[in-house]
Parts: structure tokens; C-alpha cells; sequence
């Protein structure tokens, strides 16, 4: 039973790995580096953070598109190219760094607050709240 | 064949070491394994490089998966481990997969006691949440004995009294212990999923005080930005392994009455 379970993880993980992985962390067409972003639900609130080398709070822009999407996006103080990272075979300049992370849950995106430290864009949104139901 | 037996199967075949020049012995022995903010890696390899230190040796194995790093048009094995003078130091520029980790730790201690190593240093990070809050890291220490405890004491190093530590730096105390090989885990307070080059350099200069080295980590924090946008991908390959790790395990209280 237990290798079925394994097994079924395993395919799960691999559904993941092909769903989630199978492109780069560029974008040539958008000049763009996607940056390391997470996302953490507490009780009251989601908070969205991401990693932003090269930005300055003033290059950061953050957009809510739709009811559970966020697009950040930051221009970095200098423009970066593959032969930065030691690679000749590939060609590309990147200016900003940009990600989509999808919202998991309800939230009041006019209600978002933004702050930048130590390079980490954290944003904050609070959670939409639904019926109370009276404990009898 | 199922993928579980296939998975087994996998998991008993041998993790080898091999050797490309002479390894020195009686040397302290550095691990910065991909973890937490790749804290070990990052302060390893700038060790490495700082130091000046040649390839020796590198991990050969099934468990690992099936990638070369090319480095000025040469392949390298990912898992590899440089040395000179007194130092050896092993790093791995892939994530660990999770499946692997024990026989790879296994390994690696087994080779450091057969080259008489006189002390393991393992570097890592001790997420924190609110890393973003924090300009100096602090830095925690565990060690595989009573004697080395009262020495970290001595030197004015913080210990980590009370705690799980989860991944490649909890095998090596664990190995490290059974084969009665001295170890010290270098904890720097880091982000969990982000590349943490101040850690790293706070970690160093814990290090330093124990390995009675001189790295001056200026030039590591001048390029933190750099690294952190180079590191992105090893992170987030990282993140993974430590997921399946259960790494989250670390903000656990633990329960000993």
C-alpha cells in the first residue's frame, strides 16, 4: 500500500516539476529576470515577498490584475546580460526583474500595503472575511 | 518495475568519491551544502576562492542526478570538494535531491575519517522570518561533543541549545557524532528561500575564529547583490529539496520533559 502512495507522490511531483519548472527564470522578449518570490497566508492576511537585486524602492511597481493576481515588477540600477553570468552562447539584456504570483485565496487588493527592505519586497494584503456563524 | 523498488534500489547503490590529486590530511573539513538562504554554499565557495584552493576530489554517484557544470568550457562534477595546505571543503553546486542526502552525508563522513580530518565544519543557515528586519545576522553553533560545546563557550560563540536541524547539516552532526568525529554546524540567521550572502559572510567570520583563518568578507557583501541574482535557481531547486526535507521542521518546539 505504502509503494502506491510513494508512487502516487512521485507522479504528483512530477506533475508539479513539468507544470511549474519547464521554463527559465528570463524572459528576452520582456528584457526581464523573474525574481525569487513566496507566499505566506496567515489567518488575517497574505503576504507576498520577493527578492529585488538592483532595485531601488522608487524603480518597484506593484499592480493587482484581477481579483487573484499581483504583478511586480522592478527596474534594476544596471542592465545585466548573459556574458554577466559567464554565458556566451546565449544573447540577452535584461532590465527589470517581473513575476505574477497568483493569490491563493480572497483578498482586498485596494487595501495593500507595500514596503522594501534589505532588497525584500514584502506586500501585504488582507484577507476578504466572510459570514460569522454564532456559536449556540 | 514499480518507481518505489526502482526508488530502493537506487538508494542502496554506493555514493563514491574520487580522488583527482592528493588530499591532505589532518586538515579541518568544510561543508557548505545547498540549505537555507545558501548560506554554506555561498561562504564556502567565497573560502574556496578566497584561499585559493585547488579541485581534489569530487562525488560520483546514481543518486545524484545526471548534470555536469561546465567551468571554462571543462566539465565538473556538481558535488566537489577542493583543498590545500590544511583545509578541505566541499560544496555542490546542484540541490542535493532529498532521496540522496543520506548516503551522500554518510559518504562524505566516512571519507573525511579516513583522511583523519581533525574537525568537520558544517555551514548552514537557521531560517527567520523576519530576516528583513535584521542587519547583523547572528550566528548559532552546535557541536558533536561535550569538549568542542565548552571550546564554542571559550571563543564567545553563540550555542544552539534547544532545537531540530533538518537536512544536510543534521546528518553531518548525526554521522559525525556515531563516528566520534568532531563537528561544529555553523548556523547563520537567514532567509529561508532567499540567497543570503550576509549570512554567508557572517557565518565566515564565525568560522574564522575556530579554523583561526583570515578571510576578510568585504568583497563577498560588495558583490551580494550579484550573487543573489545569480543564485536564484539554485534556490529555488534548493527549496524544493528542502521541502521534501521537511526543513519547516526547524520552527518546531521541541518536546523533551
Amino acid at each position: 500500500m505504502s509503494d502506491y502512495v510513494e508512487d502516487f507522490k512521485t507522479w504528483a511531483e512530477e506533475i508539479i516539476e513539468s507544470a511549474t519548472n519547464q521554463r527559465p527564470s528570463w524572459d528576452i522578449e520582456s528584457c526581464s529576470l523573474e525574481p525569487l518570490c513566496n507566499i505566506f497566508i496567515t489567518t488575517k492576511e497574505v503576504v507576498v515577498t520577493a527578492d529585488l537585486p538592483y532595485a531601488e524602492p522608487k524603480m518597484v511597481r506593484v499592480e493587482a490584475i484581477g481579483e487573484n493576481m499581483i504583478e511586480i515588477e522592478a527596474k534594476m540600477k544596471r542592465k545585466v546580460h548573459f556574458d554577466d553570468f559567464g554565458i556566451t552562447h546565449r544573447k540577452g539584456e535584461f532590465s527589470s526583474l517581473l513575476c505574477q504570483p497568483r493569490i491563493p485565496v480572497p483578498v482586498k487588493p485596494e487595501q495593500m500595503k507595500i514596503s522594501f527592505k534589505h532588497g525584500i519586497l514584502e506586500i501585504r494584503l488582507p484577507r476578504k472575511k466572510g459570514y460569522e456563524i454564532k456559536v449556540e | 518495475m514499480n518507481k518505489s523498488k526502482h526508488r530502493k534500489q537506487i538508494m542502496s547503490q554506493p555514493v563514491r568519491i574520487i580522488e583527482k590529486k592528493p588530499i591532505p590530511t589532518h586538515a579541518l573539513m568544510l561543508y557548505g551544502l545547498p540549505d537555507v538562504g545558501l548560506v554554506g554554499l555561498i561562504a564556502t565557495s567565497y573560502i574556496i576562492s578566497e584561499l585559493d584552493l585547488d579541485e581534489i576530489a569530487y562525488v560520483d554517484s546514481d543518486l545524484l542526478p545526471p548534470v555536469v557544470v561546465l567551468h571554462e568550457g571543462l566539465p565538473h562534477a556538481p558535488l566537489r570538494i577542493y583543498g590545500g595546505k590544511s583545509i578541505i571543503a566541499a560544496i555542490s553546486e546542484m540541490a542535493i535531491p532529498a532521496a540522496g542526502i543520506h548516503s551522500v552525508m554518510r559518504k562524505l563522513t566516512e571519507w573525511a575519517q579516513s583522511k583523519k580530518v581533525k574537525m568537520v565544519l558544517s555551514i548552514g543557515g537557521m531560517p527567520l522570518e523576519n530576516r528583513q528586519d535584521i542587519k547583523e545576522p547572528k550566528v548559532f553553533c552546535a557541536a558533536s561533543n561535550r569538549d568542542l560545546l565548552d571550546l564554542l563557550d571559550k571563543k564567545g560563540l553563540n550555542i544552539l541549545k534547544e532545537g531540530y536541524m533538518v537536512g544536510p547539516q543534521a546528518l553531518t552532526m548525526r554521522y559525525c557524532a556515531e563516528r566520534k568525529l568532531s563537528a561544529i554546524a555553523f548556523l547563520a540567521q537567514s532567509f529561508y528561500n532567499y540567497p543570503d550572502p550576509e549570512a554567508a559572510a557572517a557565518a565566515i567570520n564565525e568560522v574564522a575564529k575556530i579554523a583561526e583563518l583570515k578571510i576578510d568578507v568585504s568583497k563577498l557583501l560588495e558583490k551580494g547583490e550579484e550573487i543573489r541574482l545569480r543564485a536564484r535557481d539554485i534556490m529555488k531547486r534548493t527549496q524544493r529539496e528542502l521541502t521534501h526535507m521537511k526543513k519547516s521542521q526547524e520552527y518546531d518546539l521541541p518536546l523533551y520533559v
